[in-house]
Protein backbone atom coordinates (compact mmCIF):
# COMPACT_ATOMS: atom_id res chain seq x y z
CA UNK A 1 0.00 0.00 0.00
CA UNK A 2 1.21 3.54 -0.73
CA UNK A 3 2.57 4.95 2.59
CA UNK A 4 0.53 8.18 2.46
CA UNK A 5 -2.68 6.31 1.90
CA UNK A 6 -1.80 3.79 4.57
CA UNK A 7 -1.18 6.55 7.08
CA UNK A 8 -4.42 8.25 6.16
CA UNK A 9 -6.41 5.06 6.66
CA UNK A 10 -4.60 4.42 9.90
CA UNK A 11 -5.65 7.83 11.24
CA UNK A 12 -9.27 7.11 10.40
CA UNK A 13 -9.09 3.70 12.07
CA UNK A 14 -7.90 5.32 15.30
CA UNK A 15 -11.28 6.99 15.74
CA UNK A 16 -13.21 5.02 18.31
CA UNK A 17 -15.94 2.93 16.73
CA UNK A 18 -14.45 2.71 13.25
CA UNK A 19 -14.61 -0.83 11.88
CA UNK A 20 -12.64 -0.13 8.77
CA UNK A 21 -11.84 2.34 6.06
CA UNK A 22 -10.71 2.11 2.48
CA UNK A 23 -10.04 3.81 -0.79
CA UNK A 24 -12.42 2.66 -3.47
CA UNK A 25 -12.54 3.31 -7.21
CA UNK A 26 -15.66 5.43 -7.66
CA UNK A 27 -16.51 4.00 -11.07
CA UNK A 28 -16.51 0.30 -10.38
CA UNK A 29 -16.42 -0.07 -6.61
CA UNK A 30 -13.08 -1.90 -6.57
CA UNK A 31 -10.99 -1.68 -3.41
CA UNK A 32 -7.77 0.28 -3.95
CA UNK A 33 -6.43 0.21 -0.38
CA UNK A 34 -8.00 -0.82 2.89
CA UNK A 35 -7.57 -1.17 6.61
CA UNK A 36 -10.38 -3.29 7.99
CA UNK A 37 -11.39 -5.39 10.94
CA UNK A 38 -11.39 -9.07 10.02
CA UNK A 39 -15.15 -9.27 10.23
CA UNK A 40 -15.71 -6.60 7.58
CA UNK A 41 -16.27 -7.74 4.01
CA UNK A 42 -14.23 -5.11 2.22
CA UNK A 43 -15.31 -6.00 -1.30
CA UNK A 44 -18.99 -5.77 -0.40
CA UNK A 45 -18.56 -2.49 1.44
CA UNK A 46 -16.64 -1.03 -1.49
CA UNK A 47 -19.11 -2.10 -4.15
CA UNK A 48 -22.17 -0.99 -2.21
CA UNK A 49 -20.64 2.30 -1.12
CA UNK A 50 -19.68 3.18 -4.69
CA UNK A 51 -23.14 2.30 -5.93
CA UNK A 52 -24.82 4.34 -3.20
CA UNK A 53 -22.53 7.29 -3.88
CA UNK A 54 -23.48 7.23 -7.57
CA UNK A 55 -27.18 7.17 -6.73
CA UNK A 56 -26.90 10.04 -4.30
CA UNK A 57 -24.82 12.05 -6.74
CA UNK A 58 -27.56 11.78 -9.35
CA UNK A 59 -30.31 12.58 -6.89
CA UNK A 60 -28.42 15.55 -5.48
CA UNK A 61 -28.14 16.97 -8.98
CA UNK A 62 -31.90 16.58 -9.38
CA UNK A 63 -32.50 18.60 -6.22
CA UNK A 64 -30.16 21.36 -7.33
CA UNK A 65 -27.76 20.67 -4.48
CA UNK A 66 -24.77 20.22 -6.75
CA UNK A 67 -21.83 17.89 -6.34
CA UNK A 68 -21.73 15.76 -3.20
CA UNK A 69 -18.74 16.35 -0.92
CA UNK A 70 -19.58 14.02 1.94
CA UNK A 71 -22.14 11.32 2.43
CA UNK A 72 -23.36 9.73 5.64
CA UNK A 73 -25.78 6.83 5.90
CA UNK A 74 -26.93 6.05 9.42
CA UNK A 75 -28.49 2.70 10.19
CA UNK A 76 -29.60 0.96 13.36
CA UNK A 77 -26.41 -1.09 13.61
CA UNK A 78 -23.82 0.96 11.81
CA UNK A 79 -22.81 4.05 9.91
CA UNK A 80 -21.40 4.26 6.41
CA UNK A 81 -19.42 7.38 5.52
CA UNK A 82 -18.23 8.28 2.04
CA UNK A 83 -16.04 11.15 0.87
CA UNK A 84 -15.15 11.68 -2.79
CA UNK A 85 -11.41 12.01 -3.34
CA UNK A 86 -9.22 13.02 -6.29
CA UNK A 87 -8.40 10.51 -9.05
CA UNK A 88 -11.98 9.21 -9.08
CA UNK A 89 -11.59 7.62 -5.69
CA UNK A 90 -13.85 7.44 -2.69
CA UNK A 91 -12.78 7.30 0.93
CA UNK A 92 -15.19 4.91 2.62
CA UNK A 93 -15.53 4.25 6.34
CA UNK A 94 -17.73 1.73 8.12
CA UNK A 95 -18.31 2.46 11.77
CA UNK A 96 -20.50 1.83 14.79
CA UNK A 97 -23.76 3.77 15.04
CA UNK A 98 -22.48 6.10 17.78
CA UNK A 99 -19.16 6.94 16.16
CA UNK A 100 -17.96 10.54 16.31
CA UNK A 101 -18.95 11.48 12.77
CA UNK A 102 -17.35 14.90 13.00
CA UNK A 103 -13.95 13.41 13.81
CA UNK A 104 -14.31 10.73 11.17
CA UNK A 105 -15.24 13.36 8.64
CA UNK A 106 -12.12 15.39 9.41
CA UNK A 107 -9.85 12.38 9.02
CA UNK A 108 -11.63 11.28 5.87
CA UNK A 109 -11.19 14.72 4.33
CA UNK A 110 -7.48 14.51 5.12
CA UNK A 111 -7.43 11.07 3.57
CA UNK A 112 -9.08 12.46 0.46
CA UNK A 113 -6.38 15.11 0.21
CA UNK A 114 -3.73 12.43 0.60
CA UNK A 115 -5.00 10.77 -2.56
CA UNK A 116 -4.26 13.85 -4.68
CA UNK B 1 -48.01 -14.18 -21.24
CA UNK B 2 -46.20 -17.40 -20.33
CA UNK B 3 -47.67 -19.02 -23.48
CA UNK B 4 -46.25 -16.13 -25.52
CA UNK B 5 -42.88 -16.71 -23.93
CA UNK B 6 -43.06 -20.42 -24.65
CA UNK B 7 -44.02 -19.78 -28.27
CA UNK B 8 -41.33 -17.16 -28.76
CA UNK B 9 -38.76 -19.41 -27.11
CA UNK B 10 -39.71 -22.20 -29.50
CA UNK B 11 -39.29 -19.90 -32.49
CA UNK B 12 -35.91 -18.73 -31.26
CA UNK B 13 -34.80 -22.29 -30.51
CA UNK B 14 -35.71 -23.31 -34.07
CA UNK B 15 -33.93 -20.31 -35.55
CA UNK B 16 -31.35 -18.81 -33.16
CA UNK B 17 -30.62 -16.05 -35.67
CA UNK B 18 -34.24 -14.86 -35.62
CA UNK B 19 -34.95 -11.26 -34.64
CA UNK B 20 -37.78 -12.58 -32.49
CA UNK B 21 -35.27 -12.46 -29.64
CA UNK B 22 -36.39 -8.85 -29.07
CA UNK B 23 -40.02 -9.93 -28.62
CA UNK B 24 -38.99 -12.70 -26.26
CA UNK B 25 -36.77 -10.39 -24.21
CA UNK B 26 -39.56 -7.83 -24.10
CA UNK B 27 -42.08 -10.44 -22.92
CA UNK B 28 -39.69 -11.55 -20.19
CA UNK B 29 -39.09 -7.95 -19.18
CA UNK B 30 -42.82 -7.30 -18.86
CA UNK B 31 -43.09 -10.35 -16.66
CA UNK B 32 -40.39 -8.85 -14.45
CA UNK B 33 -37.80 -11.50 -15.31
CA UNK B 34 -35.12 -8.92 -16.02
CA UNK B 35 -32.06 -11.15 -15.78
CA UNK B 36 -33.44 -13.73 -18.21
CA UNK B 37 -34.62 -10.92 -20.50
CA UNK B 38 -31.13 -9.48 -20.49
CA UNK B 39 -29.57 -12.85 -21.34
CA UNK B 40 -31.93 -13.28 -24.28
CA UNK B 41 -31.38 -9.73 -25.54
CA UNK B 42 -27.61 -9.94 -25.23
CA UNK B 43 -27.65 -13.29 -26.98
CA UNK B 44 -29.54 -11.74 -29.87
CA UNK B 45 -27.25 -8.75 -30.00
CA UNK B 46 -24.24 -11.05 -30.18
CA UNK B 47 -25.65 -12.23 -33.51
CA UNK B 48 -26.98 -8.85 -34.58
CA UNK B 49 -24.60 -6.25 -33.18
CA UNK B 50 -26.16 -3.45 -35.26
CA UNK B 51 -29.77 -4.11 -34.26
CA UNK B 52 -31.14 -0.88 -32.76
CA UNK B 53 -34.37 -2.54 -31.56
CA UNK B 54 -32.28 -4.95 -29.55
CA UNK B 55 -30.36 -2.16 -27.82
CA UNK B 56 -33.61 -0.30 -27.21
CA UNK B 57 -34.98 -3.39 -25.52
CA UNK B 58 -31.82 -3.72 -23.41
CA UNK B 59 -32.32 -0.10 -22.32
CA UNK B 60 -35.81 -0.86 -21.05
CA UNK B 61 -34.61 -3.98 -19.28
CA UNK B 62 -31.94 -1.98 -17.46
CA UNK B 63 -34.59 0.53 -16.36
CA UNK B 64 -36.45 -2.40 -14.83
CA UNK B 65 -33.21 -3.39 -13.07
CA UNK B 66 -32.93 0.17 -11.77
CA UNK B 67 -29.65 0.59 -13.62
CA UNK B 68 -30.05 3.88 -15.45
CA UNK B 69 -26.39 4.27 -16.49
CA UNK B 70 -26.52 0.97 -18.40
CA UNK B 71 -29.94 1.85 -19.82
CA UNK B 72 -28.52 5.10 -21.07
CA UNK B 73 -25.54 3.29 -22.57
CA UNK B 74 -27.86 0.86 -24.39
CA UNK B 75 -30.00 3.65 -25.80
CA UNK B 76 -26.84 5.47 -26.82
CA UNK B 77 -25.75 2.43 -28.81
CA UNK B 78 -29.19 2.17 -30.40
CA UNK B 79 -28.96 5.80 -31.47
CA UNK B 80 -25.46 5.30 -32.80
CA UNK B 81 -26.91 2.70 -35.15
CA UNK B 82 -30.23 4.43 -35.85
CA UNK B 83 -30.14 8.13 -34.86
CA UNK B 84 -33.92 8.55 -35.30
CA UNK B 85 -34.98 5.44 -33.39
CA UNK B 86 -38.12 6.60 -31.58
CA UNK B 87 -37.94 4.15 -28.68
CA UNK B 88 -34.30 4.93 -28.03
CA UNK B 89 -34.87 8.68 -28.22
CA UNK B 90 -37.72 8.50 -25.72
CA UNK B 91 -35.72 6.16 -23.55
CA UNK B 92 -32.72 8.46 -23.61
CA UNK B 93 -34.98 11.39 -22.74
CA UNK B 94 -36.33 9.43 -19.80
CA UNK B 95 -32.86 8.46 -18.60
CA UNK B 96 -31.54 12.00 -18.83
CA UNK B 97 -34.54 13.39 -17.00
CA UNK B 98 -34.24 10.83 -14.24
CA UNK B 99 -30.55 11.68 -13.93
CA UNK B 100 -31.43 15.33 -13.39
CA UNK B 101 -30.46 16.54 -16.86
CA UNK B 102 -33.76 18.10 -17.89
CA UNK B 103 -32.07 20.22 -20.58
CA UNK B 104 -30.52 17.15 -22.14
CA UNK B 105 -33.87 15.36 -21.98
CA UNK B 106 -35.52 18.34 -23.66
CA UNK B 107 -33.11 18.23 -26.60
CA UNK B 108 -33.54 14.49 -27.11
CA UNK B 109 -37.33 14.56 -26.83
CA UNK B 110 -37.55 17.49 -29.23
CA UNK B 111 -35.59 15.36 -31.67
CA UNK B 112 -38.00 12.47 -31.10
CA UNK B 113 -41.04 14.65 -31.74
CA UNK B 114 -39.47 16.31 -34.77
CA UNK B 115 -38.97 12.91 -36.35
CA UNK B 116 -42.27 11.46 -35.16
CA UNK B 117 -44.72 14.36 -34.78
CA UNK B 118 -47.73 12.06 -34.34
CA UNK B 119 -46.30 10.20 -31.36
CA UNK B 120 -48.36 11.08 -28.28
CA UNK B 121 -45.89 9.50 -25.88
CA UNK B 122 -43.06 11.71 -27.09
CA UNK B 123 -45.33 14.75 -26.95
CA UNK B 124 -46.45 14.03 -23.38
CA UNK B 125 -42.91 13.42 -22.22
CA UNK B 126 -41.73 16.60 -23.91
CA UNK B 127 -44.54 18.63 -22.36
CA UNK B 128 -43.63 17.30 -18.95
CA UNK B 129 -39.97 18.21 -19.32
CA UNK B 130 -40.87 21.63 -20.69
CA UNK B 131 -43.12 22.30 -17.71
CA UNK B 132 -40.33 21.24 -15.38
CA UNK B 133 -38.09 23.78 -17.08
CA UNK B 134 -40.76 26.47 -17.10
CA UNK B 135 -41.13 26.38 -20.90
CA UNK B 136 -44.50 26.60 -22.64
CA UNK B 137 -45.86 23.19 -23.66
CA UNK B 138 -45.56 21.97 -27.24
CA UNK B 139 -48.60 22.62 -29.41
CA UNK B 140 -50.18 19.54 -31.00
CA UNK B 141 -49.91 19.14 -34.77
CA UNK B 142 -52.30 21.46 -36.61
CA UNK B 143 -53.99 18.56 -38.35
CA UNK B 144 -54.71 16.64 -35.15
CA UNK B 145 -57.32 17.57 -32.57
CA UNK B 146 -56.17 17.78 -28.98
CA UNK B 147 -57.39 14.73 -27.11
CA UNK B 148 -59.25 15.34 -23.87
CA UNK B 149 -56.68 13.42 -21.83
CA UNK B 150 -53.83 15.37 -23.35
CA UNK B 151 -55.54 18.69 -22.58
CA UNK B 152 -56.01 17.70 -18.96
CA UNK B 153 -52.41 16.61 -18.74
CA UNK B 154 -51.22 20.00 -19.96
CA UNK B 155 -53.48 22.10 -17.80
CA UNK B 156 -53.13 20.11 -14.60
CA UNK B 157 -49.61 19.13 -13.61
CA UNK B 158 -50.64 15.75 -12.30
CA UNK B 159 -47.56 13.68 -11.54
CA UNK B 160 -47.20 10.68 -13.84
CA UNK B 161 -45.98 7.57 -12.05
CA UNK B 162 -42.31 7.37 -12.94
CA UNK B 163 -41.75 3.83 -11.76
CA UNK B 164 -39.55 2.30 -14.42
CA UNK B 165 -40.85 -1.15 -13.66
CA UNK B 166 -44.41 -0.09 -14.38
CA UNK B 167 -44.31 2.59 -17.01
CA UNK B 168 -42.55 0.76 -19.81
CA UNK B 169 -44.80 -2.24 -19.24
CA UNK B 170 -47.96 -0.22 -19.74
CA UNK B 171 -46.55 1.90 -22.52
CA UNK B 172 -43.92 -0.17 -24.30
CA UNK B 173 -41.16 1.92 -25.66
CA UNK B 174 -42.60 5.07 -24.20
CA UNK B 175 -41.03 5.72 -20.82
CA UNK B 176 -42.91 8.48 -19.07
CA UNK B 177 -41.25 11.22 -17.12
CA UNK B 178 -42.70 12.68 -13.96
CA UNK B 179 -44.68 15.81 -14.43
CA UNK B 180 -43.94 19.07 -12.67
CA UNK B 181 -45.42 22.52 -12.64
CA UNK B 182 -44.55 25.94 -11.35
CA UNK B 183 -43.51 26.02 -7.71
CA UNK B 184 -46.43 28.21 -6.75
CA UNK B 185 -48.93 25.89 -8.40
CA UNK B 186 -47.44 22.89 -6.71
CA UNK B 187 -47.45 24.58 -3.32
CA UNK B 188 -51.11 25.45 -3.75
CA UNK B 189 -52.04 21.89 -4.70
CA UNK B 190 -50.16 19.95 -2.07
CA UNK B 191 -51.34 19.61 1.54
CA UNK B 192 -49.63 21.91 4.09
CA UNK B 193 -48.02 19.09 6.06
CA UNK B 194 -44.96 21.05 7.07
CA UNK B 195 -46.65 24.33 7.99
CA UNK B 196 -44.51 26.19 10.49
CA UNK B 197 -41.24 24.74 9.28
CA UNK B 198 -38.95 26.94 7.23
CA UNK B 199 -39.04 26.00 3.56
CA UNK B 200 -42.28 24.05 4.03
CA UNK B 201 -43.18 24.17 0.35
CA UNK B 202 -39.82 24.78 -1.28
CA UNK B 203 -37.24 22.78 0.68
CA UNK B 204 -39.10 19.88 2.28
CA UNK B 205 -40.52 17.07 0.22
CA UNK B 206 -42.54 13.99 1.17
CA UNK B 207 -42.68 11.31 -1.49
CA UNK B 208 -43.22 7.59 -1.82
CA UNK B 209 -40.76 4.85 -2.63
CA UNK B 210 -41.96 4.80 -6.24
CA UNK B 211 -40.88 8.41 -6.64
CA UNK B 212 -44.32 10.02 -6.45
CA UNK B 213 -44.71 13.33 -4.65
CA UNK B 214 -47.00 13.17 -1.60
CA UNK B 215 -46.62 16.55 0.08
CA UNK B 216 -44.31 19.51 0.54
CA UNK B 217 -42.30 20.74 -2.40
CA UNK B 218 -38.88 21.47 -3.77
CA UNK B 219 -37.99 24.38 -5.98
CA UNK B 220 -34.98 24.79 -8.23
CA UNK B 221 -32.58 27.70 -8.30
CA UNK B 222 -34.86 29.51 -10.77
CA UNK B 223 -37.92 29.01 -8.58
CA UNK B 224 -39.41 26.30 -10.78
CA UNK B 225 -40.87 23.28 -9.06
CA UNK B 226 -38.51 20.29 -9.23
CA UNK B 227 -40.43 18.12 -6.76
CA UNK B 228 -41.28 15.34 -9.20
CA UNK B 229 -37.79 15.25 -10.64
CA UNK B 230 -36.22 15.09 -7.19
CA UNK B 231 -38.68 12.48 -5.93
CA UNK B 232 -37.93 10.25 -8.90
CA UNK B 233 -34.19 10.44 -8.28
CA UNK B 234 -34.39 10.09 -4.52
CA UNK B 235 -36.59 7.00 -4.62
CA UNK B 236 -33.65 5.21 -6.22
CA UNK B 237 -31.40 6.34 -3.37
CA UNK B 238 -33.80 4.83 -0.86
CA UNK B 239 -33.78 1.41 -2.47
CA UNK B 240 -30.00 1.52 -2.81
CA UNK B 241 -29.66 2.45 0.86
CA UNK B 242 -31.94 -0.43 1.82
CA UNK B 243 -29.86 -2.85 -0.20
CA UNK B 244 -26.61 -1.53 1.27
CA UNK B 245 -27.87 -1.73 4.84
CA UNK B 246 -29.17 -5.23 4.30
CA UNK B 247 -26.00 -6.62 2.68
CA UNK B 248 -23.76 -5.07 5.31
CA UNK B 249 -26.04 -6.20 8.16
CA UNK B 250 -26.45 -2.64 9.37
CA UNK B 251 -30.13 -2.97 10.22
CA UNK B 252 -32.67 -0.50 8.91
CA UNK B 253 -31.24 2.74 7.59
CA UNK B 254 -32.48 5.81 9.43
CA UNK B 255 -31.00 8.83 7.66
CA UNK B 256 -28.81 9.75 4.74
CA UNK B 257 -27.03 13.08 4.86
CA UNK B 258 -25.39 14.45 1.73
CA UNK B 259 -23.24 17.56 1.99
CA UNK B 260 -23.09 19.05 -1.47
CA UNK B 261 -21.70 22.17 -3.14
CA UNK B 262 -24.84 24.25 -2.82
CA UNK B 263 -26.96 22.53 -0.19
CA UNK B 264 -27.07 19.87 2.49
CA UNK B 265 -29.66 17.15 2.02
CA UNK B 266 -31.23 14.93 4.64
CA UNK B 267 -33.21 11.91 3.50
CA UNK B 268 -35.19 9.82 5.98
CA UNK B 269 -37.88 7.16 5.80
CA UNK B 270 -41.31 8.04 7.18
CA UNK B 271 -43.02 4.73 7.89
CA UNK B 272 -43.34 2.06 5.24
CA UNK B 273 -43.10 3.33 1.69
CA UNK B 274 -42.75 7.04 2.40
CA UNK B 275 -39.63 9.20 2.42
CA UNK B 276 -38.74 12.68 3.44
CA UNK B 277 -36.19 15.07 2.02
CA UNK B 278 -35.07 18.22 3.79
CA UNK B 279 -32.77 20.58 1.91
CA UNK B 280 -30.88 23.35 3.64
CA UNK B 281 -28.33 25.85 2.39
CA UNK B 282 -24.72 24.72 2.54
CA UNK B 283 -24.11 27.23 5.33
CA UNK B 284 -26.65 25.59 7.65
CA UNK B 285 -24.82 23.13 9.92
CA UNK B 286 -25.61 19.49 9.26
CA UNK B 287 -26.61 18.99 12.88
CA UNK B 288 -29.27 21.68 12.56
CA UNK B 289 -30.52 20.25 9.28
CA UNK B 290 -30.89 16.91 11.03
CA UNK B 291 -32.95 18.50 13.80
CA UNK B 292 -35.24 20.12 11.24
CA UNK B 293 -35.55 16.78 9.48
CA UNK B 294 -36.60 15.14 12.74
CA UNK B 295 -39.38 17.70 13.18
CA UNK B 296 -40.46 17.31 9.58
CA UNK B 297 -40.38 13.54 9.96
CA UNK B 298 -42.68 13.75 12.98
CA UNK B 299 -45.06 16.08 11.16
CA UNK B 300 -45.15 13.84 8.11
CA UNK B 301 -45.66 10.74 10.18
CA UNK B 302 -48.58 12.30 12.06
CA UNK B 303 -50.14 13.60 8.84
CA UNK B 304 -49.86 10.22 7.12
CA UNK B 305 -51.45 8.56 10.14
CA UNK B 306 -54.36 11.01 9.92
CA UNK B 307 -54.79 10.11 6.27
CA UNK B 308 -54.88 6.45 7.21
CA UNK B 309 -51.84 5.90 5.00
Amino acid sequence: MIPDLEQALDRISRVRGVRGSMYVAADDGIVVAHLLMETVNGKAVAALAASLARKVEGAAAATGAGRVRFLQMDAADGTLLIAPAPRDLLVVTLADPRVNVGLCRLEMMRAAEAAA
Amino acid sequence: MSEDIRALSAVLAADPASLVYVDLAEALRRRGDFEQALRVANGGLARHPEHADGFDCVGRIHVGRDDLPRAREAWGRALAVAPDHLGALKGMGFALYRAGDARGALAVLERALAGHPADDGARRALDTVRRALGIQSAAPPADRPVEQGARVAVETPTPVPPSPAVVPATAPGAPAVPAAGAAADAAAELPPVFRGLEGATADILLFDDRGLVVAGGLSGADGADVSALAAAGLAGVSSEAGRTAQYLALGAWTTIVAEADRANLVLAPVGPGALLLVRRDRGVPVGLALRVAERAQAAASAWLARQGA
